[in-house]
């Protein structure tokens, strides 16, 4: 009795504890002259701290209670009604709403939108706090079904969502045309998205059989009922969407949909195929994808399932087509300054074309799906219900794996052109080069397991070697040789992979810790001698003239890059796909086994004939070659670096990253990459300068707590951190004779 | 001091005048001021199953390490000549991937799979660094590379049928029973197409339906496949079942060789077991109640091959004793 209510008190004191970091982290962080004390006062000693004291009794609350909810968490439908949730809250607190609207930030908005008169009752409603109450009794709803089995409850929950999508949607509409103007907020969409995972969570509570089945295994029967429908379902309401109220093209503040753009651009020469797509064609195609496909994927009919994805191709092309045209007539006549195509266009084209290409791959998965007879046993077997199956992935119903990459191939196409000039420089810059380096250092970390602190040196020597082709250093080239960057990717790979060869030859010999210290070193001499050989590199100031940008010029096709960031980004995806075809291939090729041998066991590996050095010279020399692809792009993209564009502090990064995402894994680097570089641009927005590094920090930390094989874990690592490893140290491990120090 | 022991033995052989797959000759291995071998000889003749026991610490795993090029002993030389036709080559001095590629697997004391990797695939790393497919083949996904994957997929399956564990092809090998990971060690070593076969301890920690299977299996490796087998075990058992000939070190030298009838009836050996001077053992009286049980119900090597220290280790293993 006394040790428990001791212990209870404990866990009052550290959850107040945690509160009041919080609210440290929350405040300001600086002092200023004359009151050091401003930030702590300003944390601690306000009427906010009342708010994080109360969140740490209402996490006191939850620990304590939690011994009697844990029954109920492995219920179906928990976990989605926990991330729908999340993500509602998440878009009503932190995301812009509106981007006219002061900060646009949602609580702005709705402060705004309560003191205005005139706008829609519903809007009003729904700012002034309906978002917050829908939330709540859908919430509640779903907790009552999973708690009391009951399905109505589920039922209920599922339209209450729907509803509340469409409420927020149509407010979110209402205020921006009250204000007018562009808006290019995303708060609205992720709130929506949210309600549609609280959708799932209602129809898994209403349709589940089984009290106690697990939503891992609910998920899986879902998207395994009929393969690729759920991304017919996706594109089919993207597409309604699109075709019938988004913006197509928007010049001088006006939002033009496809009906409007129609009219705007009748008699203006615009080509027959678009003016055709724009009254009928679009609607046309959309139509008979959507039941090719539809139809494809519920029936199981293969060749209707190529059918559905052909015209979803062909579909891409014309909307891409039309696009085109229009905005190529806006040039010409200057809308809104614009100087060249692809200017003024609304998102609405490019959902459609994210639609198309979805219903499309929805066809093509159902098509190459495998049958029911087909299907392996494991799919219904206890492995999969216990969360357990061989593999260890998340998602075993067939074409699952599949269906996720067509959304994520989906969003990395059509995305982008919506997006405005700052996050399509971060898509350039940040994302795709560092994915690039992360899939590159993978390679050497996360499949040979060696340490490489000094990764960040080959794209510097990648960069620098793109610089000398193109005589913008001291040092020119002779004049046969010198060329445009897009020709330098050659070399570049080269003499990485040299450089890696050079610097691996006499460090491989050396294990662990020894080789992260040699290769650190590496990493600083190459930016020390990039910054001291002024002869060479022309020092610390960088290349004397720009790089320029690469020209692709073969008569009819002319393609200049550099006008804007998107020409960048899309020869980057390719870069980046084919690297990770080649790598997947390489990843169960004998190379890749060879890697994850002696990753496990060098002496093993050495006794079965592995010569280890070679292959990890072999990992060494071919992340070294993609760190000089990026290189390459760094270089031409950005024209003028610096050595001091190569720091330490980014080869520790893209460490970060690859163990962020899951070492060993090619998504998870490619996540991982993705989410950290993108991550400090978004908290840019939302919180002061100067935390911005300490939420990354605790994102880190509460990432590698609870989830230390990484955000999508490789199945190979993720075997010896379930504790599946049970080798035996009976006898000191034999280490050769003149290996180690 | 073993000189008459050894003469009789080779010439009784029945593979005696056969070319050899080893050649000791003076091997000595130091660390440090600790001699782990003294000046031992010894030669193994193709296609024999040839057994090497002793106390623990008599230095039967640095004489493994040593043949297969993990040690370089300081003094004497070690002639390999693993497949038939080959011409021998000195082993000291090399990797150890380079004498697994002569034709000289083996298997460790304290398994050391991949434990990450399937058991198939476990399997289709020893297999494939016979095969000669690059990075460059892999990546774009050439036929050859395709074949060759094909190729030791099957053959993995076949060598894991071999030791009984195709049902667990897919199950990753920290998952596997301790003694489904001994006989999937073995598994990986015939992957690599070797002559001859290093065996340091395969049933240490297996059950006695595990052992008579395991002694099938190894004289179905060296009869059908003829692989010459080196054994180190301690289960007398085992070895005085299978064993063609058998060789006995205690601290580091090798104090005979011989048949098991010959090593059972050695005063040598049995004093080495028991800690008493070999010529003390002449005088013993048999009439004591556990050297009378040697002579009545076990074979020699039952009683005297499990030393404390190895009950010990067992005991921290988790196991029953034997």
């Amino acid at each position: 009795m006394n040790r428990s209510s001791s212990e209870t008190l404990n866990r009052l004191l550290l959850c107040l504890a945690g509160a009041l970091v919080l609210a440290l982290m929350w405040g300001p962080q600086e002092g200023n002259f004359g009151n050091y004390w401003f930030a702590i006062k300003e944390s601690l000693f306000g009427p906010r701290v009342l708010v994080f004291l109360a969140l740490g009794v209402l996490a006191f609350l939850a620990m304590t209670f939690w011994p009697r909810v844990v029954p109920f968490l492995t219920r179906p439908g928990v976990w989605p009604m926990v991330a729908g949730a999340l993500t509602v809250v998440a878009s009503q607190t932190l995301m812009h709403w509106a981007d006219q609207v002061g900060d646009a930030k949602f609580g702005t908005v709705a402060s705004a939108a309560a003191n205005t008169n005139g706008l829609a009752p519903l809007a009003s409603a729904f700012f002034g706090g309906l978002c917050w109450a829908m939330l709540v009794i859908v919430v509640l709803l779903l907790a009552a079904g999973i708690v009391s089995g009951l399905r109505n409850f589920g039922w209920a929950a599922a339209v209450l969502s729907v509803v509340s999508a469409v409420i927020a949607y149509v407010s979110h509409s209402a205020v921006v045309d009250f204000v007018g103007g562009v808006d290019h907020s995303l708060g609205v969409y992720v709130c929506i998205v949210g309600y549609l995972v609280l959708l799932t969570a209602g129809l898994v509570v209403a349709m589940s059989h089984a009290q106690v089945a697990n939503t891992r295994r609910a998920v899986n029967q879902a998207l395994g009922w009929r393969p690729g429908l759920p991304l017919v379902l996706i594109g089919a309401v993207l597409g309604a969407i699109s075709l019938a109220t988004s913006t197509w093209f928007s010049p001088a503040n006006r939002n033009a949909t496809l009906a409007d753009t129609r009219n705007l651009f009748r008699g203006t020469g615009l080509a027959p195929i678009a003016v055709q797509y724009l009254a009928w064609l679009g609607w046309t195609i959309f139509a008979i994808s959507l039941v090719l496909s539809g139809v494809a994927s519920y029936r199981r009919i293969r060749p209707l399932g190529w059918a559905g994805a052909a015209l979803g191709a062909i579909g891409v092309l014309l909307t891409v087509l039309t696009l085109y045209r229009i905005s190529s007539i806006g040039a010409d006549l200057h809308v809104d300054s614009a100087d060249g195509p692809w200017q003024n266009l609304g998102a609405g084209g490019w959902m459609t074309c994210a639609a198309l290409f979805l219903i499309g791959a929805g066809g093509y998965v159902a098509a190459t799906a495998p049958r029911h007879s087909e299907r392996t046993v494991e799919v219904d077997s206890d492995a999969v219900a216990s969360g357990r199956s061989a593999s260890g992935a998340f998602l075993t119903a067939p074409g699952a794996v599949r269906s996720g990459l067509m959304v994520a191939i989906a969003v990395a196409l059509f995305y982008p052109p919506t997006a405005n000039g700052f996050w399509q420089s971060v898509l350039v810059s940040e994302i795709g080069i560092y994915v690039l380096l992360a899939v590159g250092l993978n390679v050497v970390v996360g499949w040979a397991g060696l340490l490489d602190l000094g990764f960040i040196a080959f794209y510097a020597i990648g960069s620098y070697t793109t610089a000398y082709l193109v005589g913008s250093l001291p040092v020119k080239p002779p004049s046969w040789l010198e060329m445009s960057p897009l020709l330098a990717i050659p070399f570049a790979v080269v003499i990485c992979l040299l450089a890696g060869l050079a610097l691996g030859a006499p460090t491989l010999r050396l294990r662990g810790d020894y080789l992260a210290i040699v290769t650190l070193g590496f990493g600083e001499i190459i930016r020390i001698v990039a910054v001291n050989a002024d002869g060479v590199t022309n020092g610390s100031q960088g290349p004397q003239s720009q790089v320029p940008h690469p020209v692709i010029n073969l008569g009819p096709v002319k393609i200049t890059w550099g006008l804007n960031q998107l020409q960048y980004w899309y020869l980057l995806l390719v870069f980046v796909l084919v690297v990770v075809l080649a790598f997947r291939r390489l990843e169960n090729s004998r190379i890749g086994r060879s890697w994850a041998a002696i990753r496990e066991d060098e002496v093993a590996a050495q006794a079965t004939g592995i010569n280890t050095f070679r292959v990890k010279l072999l990992a060494f020399a071919i992340g070294a070659s993609t760190s000089g692809v990026a290189g390459v792009f760094f270089a031409s993209q950005i024209g003028f670096f610096t050595p001091d564009n190569f720091l330490l502090n980014n080869s520790i990064l893209v460490v970060a990253y690859v163990v962020f995402g899951g070492m060993g894994s090619l998504p998870g680097a490619i996540a991982g990459a993705a989410l950290l570089t993108w991550l400090p641009e978004f908290l840019k927005d939302q919180v002061p300068a100067a935390d911005r590094q300490m939420w990354i920090g605790a994102v880190v930390l509460l990432m590698m707590i609870f989830r230390p094989g990484g955000l999508i874990p490789a199945r190979r690592r993720a075997v010896e951190l379930s504790g599946f490893d049970q080798r035996q140290r009976l006898e000191p491990v034999a280490v050769p004779a003149g290996e180690g120090l | 001091m073993t000189s008459t022991m050894n003469d009789s033995a080779t010439s009784e052989h029945p593979t005696a005048g056969r070319e050899n797959v080893f050649e000791v000759k003076d091997v000595t291995l130091r660390f440090g001021g600790v001699t782990s071998l003294n000046n031992v000889s010894l030669h193994m003749q193709r296609g024999e199953i040839l057994a090497v026991i002793g106390p623990n610490g008599a230095g039967k795993t640095s004489l493994f390490n040593s043949l297969t090029g993990v040690y370089t002993p300081q003094e004497g030389s070690i002639q390999v000549r693993a497949r038939a036709g080959d011409s021998p080559s000195s082993v000291i001095g090399l990797k150890t991937h380079v004498v697994n590629r002569l034709g000289v697997a083996r298997t460790f004391q304290n398994i050391r799979l991949f434990p990450a990797l399937t058991a198939l695939e476990n399997v289709k790393v020893g297999i494939e660094t016979r095969q000669k497919s690059g990075p460059i083949s892999a990546m774009l996904g050439l036929p050859r590379q395709r074949r060759e994957e094909r190729e030791s997929s099957e053959r993995a399956y076949e060598l894991l049928q071999r030791v009984g564990l195709e049902r667990r092809a897919n199950d990753i090998a920290g998952s596997l029973a301790y003694g489904e990971q001994r006989r999937l060690e073995i598994a990986r070593a015939l992957g690599t197409a070797p002559g001859v076969i290093l065996l340091d301890e395969p049933a240490a920690g297996t059950n006695p339906a595990e052992k008579r299977e395991l002694a099938t299996l190894i004289q179905g490796i060296n009869v059908e496949d003829g692989i010459s087998v080196l054994l180190i075990e301690h289960d007398m058992k085992l070895v005085m079942s299978i064993a063609h000939r058998i060789i006995v070190l205690n601290f580091g030298e090798k104090i005979a060789e011989g048949t098991p009838e010959q090593i059972q009836r050695n005063p040598e050996v049995i004093a080495a077991y028991l800690g008493t001077p070999a010529d003390e053992v002449a005088d013993l009286d048999l009439s004591q109640p556990e050297l009378h049980r040697i002579d009545t119900d076990v074979p020699l090597g039952e009683l005297v091959g499990q030393t404390p220290a190895e009950a010990a280790d067992q005991h921290d293993r988790g196991e029953l004793p034997r």
